[in-house]
């Protein structure tokens, strides 16, 4: 019971790190700097907790704020790159993020023991949770207030004019500032929404797991956090849940596998992105999917 | 001349060099992008693939290093095949992110098939100029790495009169202005993709091998660093460009060293990745590539 | 065609969580099962680690198993159960992989193999134990391998069967000392982005220090660097007299062919605990040659042969030094479970778990397979050891100070 109580607040983080890509993919962004947003968010909610005695709350708020005005900054000089170079530039971005951290030294003693990020030897003692007393379930119901918060706010969004705004831009830039869309507050405002989210699910993430170092934060997290949304599809905020459910369901799922898990993994990406290209919740599905609520109700 | 100033030499030298194996890795990434605008993210384990298959026919016969090399070549052109045909055969044209996505899989798939057949190990290599030093005055350079050098240059002579001299070539080039009209043109729009694959793969199994040869050992440890320096090197010259993924990776090279040598360890690769991202915004086109490319 | 795949996808999706669910945990619902979990990383380039430890495992509880099993107190006899799971060496696999054995029936999990998810599973584990306001988990660990130094003071839960490293160095450099009066320098290479070659840099400059040599410095490069030539230069100009390789087997043996490069021969080197494996040997013997690292494990008592040639024998494995902490540990274990009076019921689970954590909180000495392992203050151990050599692609005994 513990173990899927553990298990669904990991899916908590994994889904929030892919609407962070999700929500930049849409504007036609592929960035690999969420996983450095992520970082971000868990060294600087980590410290706020366990360095400077903030409640948790603020914290979480903290990290997110914090990744969020790192998409900002990183936002700008995004738009001078596209494609390739793109991908590029967001890969340098997590890696100077990942060796800031990689030197950053700020240690204090609490008691008898020693927390604060330690250059390579990593941040440890962010046991907020445990010196509260909360249970697992506790844990879970509180990382996913902030899930449900974000995934409603994503969908309320998506269906109101800025999501349609954020698709246009991503479809054909040409056509969208013809029509008078600003691209730059557009791509912009995505890459800070992109890094707000990221950087609460870094905030959440440490908690969870006390313990956070740099090499937790690479390349292979930024590329996980594109693959939940390129895998589980752009059309809808399900997209990147659906994603993570593939992904987790892989993971865990073929445990029983022992050692062929690993390989099926590749296999099976390679896969899924022949069948559905488009990633599983694609905009065709939603388009059919909203049809036949559509034909249902005209029926009734 | 004072120490600090033979240490820059030689960390420029040493930084020279080695940039050769990042060139060499990029020629293969910059001509798969440049001549089909597909971005191949397997194409270092391709690389790294052709090199491993190459050590098993090594420790299986001790046949003579050209042939290992060899070897390697036509292991990764089989690998870059397969890459084409589960990755981007099949895949929607105007969403190249389904191809991306692809051949991340593919990347953790051939891993994994390393890591299995390994157990991670690091298997020695063969290299026999692993030892070979040269002194150019004061300074020390390292045979390998001057041998890989100069096999970059053969390799963008061979690449060129390929690209300008044959018909594939021709066709290639044909595919990748007008892919539309080429295939009006009766070029094979599947066959021509297939063999830039297999070639490219080539490329990548040459330099897999003599990346190989110039560290020592092989472990699934190169995977990520080969395909990140790889990409790294083919924006910095401008994608599609040969020459600028040449020039691209000795200057990458050169940056690096001197970024350990003045800034220590820590901040080798911060240094090295700010110049980078910089660079990007300030000349988004890459050093060959036009300013305003995509 | 499309749709039909998209239907078969979806129904394996379904099943195969379920089928995971129905074929994880075989339900011994008659026979009185003790279960021991492994863990450790079966994947990536720490692979040999997991490999060597679990076959280890197997040869170890296959052997007790065949001489009847665990006796518990009110004398049945239980079967060891036990299975290996694959943390990645990865935090967050591994706190996954923790919480999953702590749901089920696992009374105690030997593992993880490395440090970087050792650490933060200590760190979800109660701290104090019977701390009735932290919510940490109450799962006794008993690790093999993650070797970083002060890990298990994290958790009373946590206790560790590893070589205790500043022990070994000191002893190391003063005898080195010893032997090369005319030795004066010492410089230090080191991965410096791997927490437990870091961890020993310093261990071995401190070491050095205390021995009386003078530290030049240390030069530092990270886990998968390829090219050296900076750094072994720096060695190069020094000429130290005696060069430690803080490093694993990949950029060791990349920093010793550049050594052998540039032509830098110190008269002594010495290496990180984790190196002194088959691993170094396979990848750059020759170059290797001549290199010094203390060791908890070598075939120097009848036993640790015996062990050695059953497991590479029958079970494909390799008992190295960390390898081998899982037999040491799997005899600990059968000890304490038949002293402490665990049931081994499917009811009794939380309570079991709790009596071997005290049962080994109270071992203060046990037999390791190269002589009585001691246990410290912090739930560690102080393990006796041997410094090996490389001698011709191979690990020799030179000095067994036991």
């Amino acid at each position: 019971m513990d173990f899927y109580v553990s298990l669904l607040t990991l899916f908590g983080f994994r889904i929030l790190l892919g609407l962070s890509a999700y929500v930049v993919i849409l504007t036609g962004q592929i960035s690999l700097a969420q996983a450095g947003f992520y970082a971000l968010g868990a060294y600087s909610a980590g410290a706020a907790t366990a360095l400077w005695g903030w409640p948790i709350v603020p914290a979480i708020l903290l990290g997110a704020v914090v990744g969020g005005f790192f998409g900002f900054l990183v936002g700008f000089p995004a738009l001078r790159v596209r494609g390739l170079f793109l991908v590029i530039a967001t890969l340098a971005f997590t890696e100077i993020v990942r060796m800031v951290f990689l030197n950053l030294k700020y240690t204090i003693r609490v008691g008898d023991r020693t927390i604060g990020p330690a250059a390579g030897e990593g941040f440890r003692g962010i046991t907020y949770y445990f010196e509260h007393g909360w249970s697992g379930l506790h844990i879970l119901g509180f990382t996913w207030l902030f899930v449900a918060a974000v995934l409603l706010g994503l969908w309320l969004m998506d269906r109101s004019r800025a999501g349609a705004v954020l698709r246009a831009v991503g479809e054909d830039e040409l056509a969208a500032s013809s029509v008078g869309i600003n691209l730059t507050a557009a791509k912009v405002s995505a890459m800070t929404l992109g890094g707000f989210v990221a950087g609460m699910a870094g905030a959440l993430y440490a908690h969870y797991a006390s313990y956070v170092s740099q090499e937790d934060f690479g390349v292979l997290l930024a590329t996980f956090a594109i693959a939940y949304a390129l895998v589980g599809g752009t059309g809808s905020v399900l997209g990147p849940v659906a994603g993570v459910l593939f992904f987790s369901l892989l993971i865990d799922g073929l445990r029983f596998l022992g050692d062929w898990r690993n390989l099926l993994f590749g296999v099976l990406i390679v896969a899924m992105m022949n069948l559905r290209p488009h990633g599983l919740v694609d905009a065709g599905l939603v388009r059919r999917l909203v049809g036949l609520r559509r034909r249902a109700s005209a029926g009734a | 001349m004072s120490d600090l100033a033979l240490d820059v030499v030689q960390q420029a030298l040493n930084g020279f060099l080695f940039g050769s194996s990042y060139a060499l890795i990029g020629i293969g990434f910059t001509m798969i992008f440049g001549v089909m605008e597909k971005l191949n993210l397997a194409f270092g384990i391709t690389a790294l693939g052709g090199a491993y298959a190459a050590l098993l026919v090594f420790q299986l016969t001790r046949a003579p290093f050209p042939l290992v090399v060899l070897a390697s070549v036509a292991a990764a052109g089989l690998i870059g095949l397969v890459v084409e045909i589960t990755c981007f055969r099949w895949m929607p044209g105007d969403y190249p992110l389904a191809a991306l996505m692809a051949t991340v899989g593919m990347l953790f798939f051939v891993e994994e098939v390393i890591v299995h057949a390994t157990n991670g190990v690091p298997r020695a290599f063969p290299a026999p100029l692993g030892q070979a030093m040269f002194d150019l005055g004061p300074w020390l350079l390292r045979g390998d790495l001057a041998f890989m050098f100069l096999v970059c240059l053969a390799v963008m002579v061979a690449l060129w009169l390929l690209v300008f001299r044959t018909r594939l070539g021709l066709a290639t080039r044909a595919v990748s202005q007008q892919p539309v009209a080429a295939q009006l043109c009766g070029i094979g729009l599947r066959r021509v993709n297939a063999a830039v694959f297999v070639l490219t793969g080539m490329v990548g199994g040459v330099a897999g091998a003599l990346i190989g040869s110039a560290v020592g050992n092989l472990s699934p440890l190169l995977a990520l660093p080969l395909t990140v320096k790889g990409l790294v090197t083919a924006v910095l010259g401008g994608l599609g460009s040969i020459p600028g993924a040449i020039v691209g990776g000795l200057l990458l090279g050169v940056v690096e060293y001197e970024a350990l040598y003045f800034f220590g360890i820590g901040y080798r690769d911060m240094v090295t990745y700010l110049l980078l991202f910089a660079f990007l915004v300030f000349r988004p086109g890459g050093l060959f590539g036009s300013a305003a490319r995509r | 065609m499309k749709r039909t795949a998209m239907v078969v996808l979806s129904i394996l999706f379904v099943l195969a969580p379920l089928v995971a669910a129905m074929t994880w945990e075989p339900a011994w619902a008659q026979d009185r099962v003790i279960k021991i979990a492994g863990v450790g990383a079966m994947s990536g380039v720490v692979r040999t680690f997991g490999v060597n430890a679990k076959a280890t495992l197997d040869m170890a509880t296959d052997e007790i198993n065949a001489a009847g099993g665990i006796k518990l107190k009110d004398g049945s006899r239980a079967k060891i159960v036990t299975t290996y799971v694959d943390e990645r060496c990865n935090a967050e696999e591994g706190i996954s992989v923790i919480r999953k054995l702590a749901s089920e029936d696992w009374l105690v999990s030997i593992g993880p193999t490395c440090s970087n998810v050792a650490e933060p599973l200590f760190g979800i584990l109660q701290r104090k134990a019977g701390d009735a306001g932290d919510s940490g988990l109450q799962f006794p660990i008993f690790t093999d391998t993650a070797i970083k130094p002060g890990l298990a003071k994290i958790s009373e839960w946590s206790f560790r069967n590893v070589p205790h490293e500043p022990t070994m160095y000191n002893h190391l450099f003063k005898w080195l000392k010893e032997k090369n009066p005319d030795a004066k320098t010492v410089m230090i290479g080191v991965e410096s982005d791997f927490a437990h070659s870091n961890a020993n840099a310093g261990i071995m400059e401190a070491a050095a220090k205390a021995a009386g040599f003078e530290v030049l410095g240390q030069e530092k490069w990270l886990l998968n660097d390829t090219e050296f030539s900076t750094q072994v230069g720096k060695f190069r100009r020094a000429k130290p007299d005696i060069i430690g390789i803080a490093a694993h087997p990949f950029t060791t043996c990349g920093a010793l062919r550049e050594m052998k490069r540039q032509g830098v021969k110190p008269k002594v080197m010495v290496g990180l605990t984790s190196s002194a494996t088959l691993e170094t040997m396979v990848g750059c013997g020759p170059e290797a040659e001549g290199m010094i690292i203390p060791t908890g494990f070598a075939p120097v008592t009848p036993e640790a042969k015996r062990v050695a040639k059953t497991v590479a024998e029958r079970y494909k494995g390799n008992v190295d030094l960390h390898s081998a902490a899982v037999y040491e540990n799997i005899q600990v274990l059968k000890m304490v479970i038949e002293s402490s009076g665990v049931e081994g019921k499917p009811t009794t689970v939380a309570s079991d778990r709790r009596k071997v954590r005290d049962g080994l909180a109270q071992v203060k000495e046990f037999n390791g397979l190269l002589g009585k392992v001691q246990r410290t203050e912090d739930r560690e151990s102080t393990k006796p050891y041997v410094f090996a050599q490389a001698r011709n692609s191979d690990w020799a005994v030179l000095f067994d100070p036991r």
